[in-house]
């Protein structure tokens, strides 16, 4: 086994023994993510359950026929109960103490209002007993009975004036008289598909690949930073620096090993929040499925090269940043603290071009996000989909420049005493002791 | 036989502070040789340079006729630094461990093996070599350092400290391996310590060293003759015009 090689694998082999990590980083998304899924359906399946077990109520001071027509409609729906009482206060104090989660109160003057031409007005009262989604939710059905109540006995009204009027049409037509139909131009080709439904299709499509990009990177970092600091806390550090090896093979190494736990984690990661969003969404409607890859959305074989790359060079950059910076530490805490600040601009570009573009922003805000490396590979990963290849070899050649510049950095510390000497701590130290003197 | 060591007018600074002042001295192949003095006098230092861990701001240090800074990587692949507060890889078993050093000394797996074995033999910790290194005590710890340092047969070994921390039963295991091996494989050994007696046991030759000065060296029945001293301690005191 060569010098590397032997390495590589010891790294792997400390870090995936350290039951910190392989329970945190490897085991942790498989078990937490797919529980708290089962959490979310669970809740969500009683809301559903309580949903379609929910009683109504309904209570009329108007006696006229038409309120009575619209009464009867309600309490066809055998969950519903007519409330017999004196007065609406009394009707509230009934509906109150009932299992009742929605009760339709009908105003006296509605048949009135309705025969003349005018609006008649419901009003449906909720009776919030602890606060919850199902109760809440409870109301809104109630309100859907009355707007499919509404829907009908408009079209019914209209059929009947035109009946009076001798017309003819659609009383449908005349009632929502314009018909409103989407269409999307796409790289110069005109798709019969919603803007809208676009957008939600890419954004579903497009949203796990940065996350699992930002999550591979966050994961790498730790790793290496843990690798490094592990050594300076175990004090292995100056034995491994006296070896008959390269400081540089000591170096890709150790990036090395940290990627591949970093994938590992990143596909427990992905495995466990896959079954997250499959389970605990399992509940909503499913988006129509638009075909794009004929109008040149979505990922294509040279898209998914250029990727590898993106990937490549921004994990190495982040691998060596925090090795550089893991350095100063003494201790796995400390490391693992003093690393977390570089999760910042990795995450803050990520939430922010998950949702909008860049150029959307204002100048000052698009500068400093374009100067952040790590900005890049969330473009790319978007310019990916758009078959946006020039963008995609900007961000690369952007973050190598990074990367190289990075390197350098921490191939300086690994080939100079500041490995053994370097600490945050000296300074300040330095600095105390002095005023003291 | 030739130098092993040659270090001339070492000097060293950290910042302000001036660790080594032109520190001189020599050591003979096959000798075990021993650098003593207080806290904070650059004995650590000392070794730091010489196991081609830090640069000297200015002077020379010659292992085995090669300069520390220029010639670094030649350095390493015949010496054997064993520092003062080493750990060992805490995931690792006692015997992964030392086959993982030993990857880097030989490429062929017998030699391996073979070095293996020897660690295996110095260290004498048995089968407890199949347990991970977490659940050793600090002298098994040290021991299997020990046997690390010296499995493969380094022309200079550098113990820091090779006793620290130990209780009087397992310092005088560790120093018994340290002689034997010395002893049978002929190899320059250079330590540091605080304990006067060890070293006087170990050492055939002593410099003391305070505030980055050597201030006295020979063989230890010379300094105590010079100094008209029973022991060491008594010699490096009056060396240092402290008793």
């Amino acid at each position: 086994m060569g010098s590397f090689t032997s390495i590589v694998y010891k790294e792997i082999k400390e870090l995936i023994r350290d039951p910190k990590i392989l329970f945190g980083v490897v085991l942790l998304p498989l078990l937490l993510y797919p529980l708290m899924g089962q959490g979310l359906q669970i809740s969500q399946q009683s809301v559903q359950t309580a949903i379609r077990g929910a009683q109504f109520s309904v209570y009329s001071d108007d006696k006229g026929q038409v309120a009575g027509i619209f009464v009867q409609y309600i309490t066809t729906n055998n969950t519903i109960t007519n409330i017999q009482a004196t007065g609406l206060q009394d009707a509230l104090v009934k509906f109150k103490d009932s299992n009742s989660v929605a009760m339709v109160y009908v105003p006296n003057g509605y048949s009135q209002n309705i025969t003349d031409g005018l609006k008649g007005h419901v009003k449906i009262y909720g009776n919030l007993k602890n606060l919850n989604i199902a109760e809440a939710s409870g109301v809104e059905v109630a309100g859907s009975l009355v707007s499919v109540y509404n829907y009908y006995y408009s079209l019914a009204m209209i059929k009947q004036l035109m009946v009076a009027t001798g017309n003819l049409g659609d009383s449908e037509a005349i009632r929502s008289p314009l018909s409103i139909n989407y269409a999307s131009i796409i790289k110069g080709n005109v798709i019969e598909v919603a803007p809208s439904q676009i957008t939600s299709v890419i954004l579903s499509q497009s949203i796990m690949l940065p996350i699992m990009v930002m999550m591979m990177v966050i994961f790498a970092i730790q790793m290496a930073a843990t690798s490094i600091a592990l050594e300076k806390e175990q004090k292995t550090l100056e034995t491994l620096m006296t070896l008959p090896v390269g400081r540089l093979t000591i170096l890709s190494g150790k990036l090395a090993g940290s990627v591949v736990i970093a994938v590992a984690g990143s596909i427990s990661y992905m495995i466990g929040f896959g079954y997250y969003t499959s389970s605990a969404f399992s509940f909503a409607p499913q988006l129509t499925s638009v075909d794009l890859t004929g109008v040149g959305i979505g990922i294509q074989p040279i898209g998914y090269a250029l990727l590898g790359i993106v990937m490549f060079v921004t994990l190495v950059s982040a691998l060596a940043l925090a090795i550089s910076l893991a350095v100063f530490t003494d201790s796995v805490r400390s490391a693992q603290s003093l690393t977390g600040v570089l999760i910042v601009p990795l995450i803050i570009p990520a939430m922010i071009l998950m949702f909008s573009d860049i150029e959307m922003l204002p100048p000052a805000i698009q500068w400093i996000m374009l100067a952040i490396p790590y900005t890049h590979t969330m473009l790319a990963t978007k310019a990916a989909f758009m078959g946006n290849y020039w963008i995609m070899m900007r961000s690369i050649l952007y973050i190598s420049a990074f990367t190289v510049l990075v390197l350098w950095v921490a191939a300086k510390i690994f080939s100079t005493e500041r490995i053994i000497t370097a600490r945050f701590m000296s300074f300040s130290f330095r600095k105390k002791k002095r005023q003291a003197n | 036989m030739g130098l092993a060591i040659d270090v001339r007018d070492l000097r060293k600074s950290f910042g302000d502070f001036e660790a080594l002042k032109g520190t001189t001295f020599s050591v003979e192949e096959s000798e075990i040789f021993g650098l003593i003095g207080p806290n904070g006098a650059g004995k650590t230092t000392t070794l730091r340079v010489l196991g081609t861990l830090i640069s000297p701001t200015s002077g020379v240090a010659e292992v085995f006729g090669h300069d520390v800074v220029k010639e670094a990587g030649k350095i390493r692949e015949i010496l054997s630094y064993l520092p003062e507060d080493a750990g060992a890889y805490q995931y690792l078993s006692g015997e992964e461990y030392l086959r993982f050093m030993a990857g880097f000394y030989a490429r062929e797996r017998s030699a391996v093996e073979e070095m293996v074995q020897a660690g295996k033999d110095i260290s004498g910790l048995g089968d407890r070599l199949k347990d991970r290194v977490n659940g050793y005590s600090r002298g098994m710890k040290r021991r299997l350092l020990i046997a690390r340092a010296l499995m493969i047969k380094p022309k200079l070994a550098i113990l820091d400290e090779p006793t620290s921390g130990l209780d009087v039963i397992q310092a005088y295991h560790v120093r018994g391996m340290i002689k034997d091996y010395a002893e049978n494989m002929g190899v320059t050994i250079l330590v540091s310590s605080h304990n006067m007696l060890e070293v006087e046991y170990l050492c055939h030759k002593v410099a003391l060293i305070n505030e980055g000065n050597i201030i006295s060296e020979g063989t230890p029945e010379e300094l105590k003759a010079r100094y008209n001293a029973v022991n060491l301690e008594q010699a490096f005191m009056e060396a240092t015009q402290l008793g």
